[in-house]
């Protein structure tokens, strides 16, 4: 019996240190911009980095292959930077959605992958954004117009149709946030700078860097996906804890 | 002093006599019977908590700006019930460990409301005399899940707006009558800046009072009714065994009271539920924006479910329109509620069976019941987790078109498979007297005064110095009367 | 450990986490912090009644007659006598009728003012604030030009001067020239290749405000109904019937997005009179 309270005041002391803990600096992660493609030793570096790992689907030139790959002439060099530094290309099987997994490449050769592509012809060049600058408030209400309908209020992702997922924002640095939003990758649209200018991308990307660590001023945040982990918390834990209580209450000594 | 007390009061209301009878009163030991008990102590956390969050919520929708200590909503435009919802949870000390505490409540009220429900529904406790107590728990569940409802819609962040707009949409599309009806509950077209003044009126007043009128209505039957109990050795339709009011019992069900609100309290303080502030708020100017994930809570998730199933058909005839929504938004809740309010008469059709009961099935006793409402409950199950069919989808990378489909399907052959496994299950059950959580198989075996053994048959009265705990176990092997 | 001092240990520390939870509300407050000492006050004070009631009695289980629920005979029939000396007599019933009436007239004219709750609905579902010649404007108040969107883009608009318009926003996508399969008669209304459909979803309302690029399809959140851009936002998926209603679109002189006229059908769910 003592064990048994013992063990329910320990889990409530763990999960209040648990939740003290978590109380850290919330600003963003600032990256280095690296805006400019080098000069032509290094589009010639890439040149050959490219020749090994993108030809089949990309063409050699980076004229595209039918079925396979899109043309990456004119994609600039903040569509490279973005799917090469989300680990999202290479891409393991051609036309599937490409996910954020591990980075195939170091700094230096994505740099060197990005110089080539952007090489290829004009296109967006990397934006120039870290998660300080920007207005918070005014992030939200573009990031709620603009965005919360695939990637959730909260920054966790959702279904789209036909086995294509808006991706969650919590692992995306600044850059690739403002990248994503001027080159709309994959299913996404393009946010151009008619749309959202400069200024309110950087509020963007401020606001889904703090939604990295939202103000989880309640306690446990059960992974910001709404009312059906609620539903579960509240039969599981809530009603389940008082069940017990109500069986030991049964009891006789 | 208390002694004073108590005769000052009873000489002017005779409350002796009727504590002296109170503290007699005998409630049965079996666990099941408390989790009624816990939905009304969540009842009385909701009311508290409640109370205390109208001193702070503002049940207005007209707009301002808001400036509080939330930096991520700086100078943004909201109503001010939103901006009061930010207030309660960021400025108002230990008003957001209030209003957590009241959404969790809200959530586990119901959940006891159902367990309750499936209590006194497998054990056939509605069954004559107790008609009238089923009536009046089905309406509370009811009136509980409305009063949900209008309570997460009153915050008006884009959550609940959007959950609004879909209540409106379904009573829109209610024939003949739907314009009026929505035109009239919700103020006009929706979205308009009535509804909020309406659901907090509802919400805090009419509701509540009705609830916790029909709850006092719901005791005082079972006061006069006295409880259920299941069978055991020495217990009769005509008698009752248990524990007397007073003491133990009471200080247990007080003791349960504060274990109740334990939990919820501590839930309240270290699990978040509905974070407003990171939903923004509902513009019902614009109604432009939508989140992905858009969930009711628990209670309502299966008819949204039932929303998301729903194949793409209305019906369209004669210059009028059967819109699609009111199939799965108003005719499946009417069944819903309109069978579970019939079923004691329902149930008397089938059975032929008349008589008063006090002694309790247990489930296994009747087959059929059992395994219809362990088939509606699967029913009602997989109507919620379609519900989240597009968390499911994003969690398991699977397209939300296949789930949807998928669920089309489940939704039919699930609770057939549930009905014919459950009554299977049961009917070899009641065969083999063996209790599904334990018990054993085989004979007692008794030692005669004479210093013999003698096999114990089932229809021996029981030794005088049996233990209760003796008389349950016992109970458990008698063979069960044939099913209904 | 004997219960009289697990009792003691539970209400101690019940009482402590009470002085703390006093503590914390004084030095401002923390959620977390108060929760979980609210938990420890009320848990400690709960298990403890609990031990303490198992000591309190050692009767075990009693047994006690339920008596009868319904009255004796001569009870039903006392109270029909007493009903029926009102009732019965002929001069008395129709009294009684007459205050059923009075009682029915007051009941049904009662019901009135319950019309004061909502407007009719007139012709409210059936229009919205589009009126030839609308500019579009975005929702930082922006009016949209036919150079506002790239290919590939979209944003929410609004009729300028009507903003507070709830049945009013278009999502407004641009896609390339000669992309979109008009419907017949619609053939000029996505000038440059801008479409603009209304976001109030057929099936209960949702805003439809998913645009997937690559398929050229919106989506709705709430239950997932897709609706196919190229193809007059017909309904692909899901539990919505209808396509999405298009806004016939026009370029002003000036090079600003308008609306040539009002959808041409009902926007939003369903209902009854929408044919």
């Amino acid at each position: 019996m003592r064990t048994r309270i013992l063990t329910v005041l320990a889990l409530v002391g763990g999960a209040l240190g648990v939740a003290l803990l978590r109380v850290g600096p919330s600003a963003a992660q600032v990256r280095p911009p690296t805006t400019v493609p080098g000069g032509p030793a290094e589009v010639e570096a890439g040149h050959q980095l490219y020749a090994i790992a993108c030809t089949t689907c990309h063409g050699t030139e980076g004229e595209g292959v039918e079925d396979r790959g899109p043309s990456l002439v004119g994609v600039g060099a903040a569509s490279a930077d973005f799917y090469l530094s989300t680990g999202r290309m290479p891409l393991d099987r051609p036309r599937t959605q490409a996910e954020r997994k591990r980075v195939a490449y170091s700094p230096v050769q994505i740099r060197q992958l990005v110089a080539f592509v952007a090489s290829l012809g004009p296109g967006p060049v990397i934006p120039r954004v870290t998660g300080a600058a920007g207005d918070l408030a005014e992030g939200n209400r573009l990031y709620a117009n603009n965005c919360a309908p695939c990637h959730s209020s909260a920054g966790a992702g959702g279904a789209l149709g036909h086995a294509v997922y808006a991706p969650p924002l919590n692992r995306a640095t600044p850059v690739q946030v403002a990248e994503a939003v001027r080159i709309g990758p994959g299913a996404m649209p393009v946010f151009g700078p008619d749309t959202l200018d400069d200024e309110q991308v950087a509020s963007v990307v401020r606001y889904v860097s703090y939604l990295r660590k939202p103000d989880d001023r309640g306690g446990f945040g059960l992974g910001h996906l709404g009312p059906i982990p609620e539903g579960f918390v509240a039969w599981i834990v809530g009603l389940g804890a008082m069940l017990m209580a109500v069986r030991w209450i049964g009891t006789k000594d | 002093m208390g002694k004073r007390l108590f005769r000052w009061v009873d000489e002017r209301l005779g409350t002796s006599h009727f504590a002296r009878k109170a503290f007699d009163k005998i409630f049965p030991d079996h666990w099941s019977f408390m989790v009624g008990e816990i939905a009304m102590y969540c009842l009385v956390i909701l009311i508290v908590t409640g109370v205390y969050l109208t001193f702070f919520f503002v049940p207005a929708s007209g707009e301002v700006i808001y400036h509080g200590s939330y930096k991520a909503l700086q100078g943004a435009r909201m109503s001010a019930a939103y901006a009061s919802s930010l207030d309660l949870s960021f400025e108002v000390r230990a008003g957001l460990v209030m209003r957590q505490m009241h959404h969790w409540a809200a959530l586990v009220f119901l959940a006891a409301i159902v367990v309750h429900l499936c209590r006194v529904f497998f054990t056939g406790a509605f069954r004559r005399p107790r008609e009238v107590n089923w009536i009046i728990g089905v309406t509370l569940l009811v009136m509980s899940m409305m009063n949900g409802f209008f309570g997460y819609s009153l915050l008006d962040d884009l959550l609940s707006g959007t959950g609004v707009r879909v209540g409106y949409s379904i009573a829109l599309s209610i024939p003949v009558a739907g314009e009026w009806l929505a035109f009239l509950f919700f103020g006009g077209e929706f979205p308009n800046t009535e509804f909020i003044t309406r659901f907090f009126v509802l919400h805090v007043l009419l509701l509540p009072a009705l609830i916790v009128g029909l709850l006092g209505a719901h005791l005082a039957i079972l006061w006069r009714q006295k409880h259920t109990q299941f069978k055991g050795r020495g217990r009769t339709e005509d008698n009752i065994e248990g524990s007397r009011l007073w003491p133990s019992y009471a200080a247990k069900s007080v003791g349960l009271f504060f274990i109740v609100t334990a939990v919820i309290a501590a839930l309240g303080g270290l699990a978040q539920i509905n974070p407003v502030w990171l939903y923004g708020p509902y513009d019902p100017a614009q109604a432009s924006a939508a989140t992905a994930g858009s969930q009711p809570d628990w209670y309502v998730g299966w008819l949204d479910g039932a929303l998301r199933v729903m194949p793409g058909w209305e019906i369209r005839a004669f210059g009028h329109t059967i819109a699609n929504p009111f199939f799965p938004g108003a005719v499946l809740p009417g069944l819903t509620f309109g069978v579970l309010y019939l079923w004691p008469f329902l149930e008397r059709r089938f059975t032929k069976d008349r008589d008063p009961h006090n002694l309790l099935d247990r489930p296994r006793d009747a087959p059929v019941r059992t395994a219809l409402g362990a088939a509606t409950l699967s029913f009602y199950t997989i109507l919620f987790i379609a519900g989240g069919n597009d968390v499911l989808s994003s969690v398991f990378r699977v397209a939300p078109e296949s789930i949807t489909n998928l669920f089309r399907v489940l939704i039919f052959v699930v609770p057939v498979l549930v009905f014919l496994v459950t009554r299977s299950a049961c009917r070899s059950l009641a065969r083999d007297h063996v209790h599904p959580f334990g018990g054993t198989v085989g004979s007692r075996v008794r030692r005669t005064p004479a210093g013999g053994y003698e096999a114990v048959d089932d229809d021996d009265p029981p030794p005088a110095e049996a233990t209760r705990a003796d008389l349950v176990a016992e109970a458990y092997r008698r063979p069960a009367p044939p099913a209904p | 450990m004997p219960a009289e001092r697990r009792i003691a240990v539970l209400l101690l520390a019940s009482t402590l986490a009470a002085l703390g939870l006093a503590g914390v509300y004084i030095a401002g407050g923390q959620p977390q912090a108060e929760g979980a000492l609210l938990g420890v006050a009320l848990a400690g004070i709960g298990f403890a009644l609990i031990l303490w009631a198992r000591g309190l009695s050692s009767e075990g289980a009693v047994v006690a007659e339920r008596g009868p629920l319904g009255g004796t005979v001569e009870d039903e029939e006392a109270v029909e006598e007493r009903v029926e000396e009102v009732t019965e007599e002929p001069g008395r019933r129709s009294v009684l009728r007459l205050f059923w009436a009075a009682g029915g007239a007051l009941a049904l004219s009662a019901v009135f003012p319950i019309r004061s709750l909502g407007p009719a609905p007139g012709n409210a579902l059936l229009r919205t604030a589009w009126r030839p010649g609308s500019r579009l404007m975005d929702t930082d108040g922006r009016l949209v030009r036919v150079d506002t969107l790239q290919v590939g883009g979209t944003l929410t608009a609004f009729p300028q001067g009507a903003e507070k318009a709830g049945d009013s926003s278009v999502i407004l996508i641009r896609l390339e020239e000669g992309q979109l399969q008009p419907r017949p008669g619609r053939e000029s209304w996505s000038p440059r290749g801008y479409v603009a459909y209304s976001k109030i979803c057929p099936h209960v309302g949702c805003p439809v405000g998913l645009y997937q690029a690559d398929t050229h399809e919106l989506l709705c959140p709430c239950h997932q109904s897709t609706f196919d851009v190229l193809d007059g936002a017909r309904p692909n998926f899901g539990p919505a019937t209808r396509s999405l209603p298009q806004l016939p679109l026009a370029v002003d002189p000036q090079g600003f997005l308008i609306a040539q006229d009002d959808f041409d059908e009902p926007v939003g769910p369903g209902f009854w009179n929408r044919d």
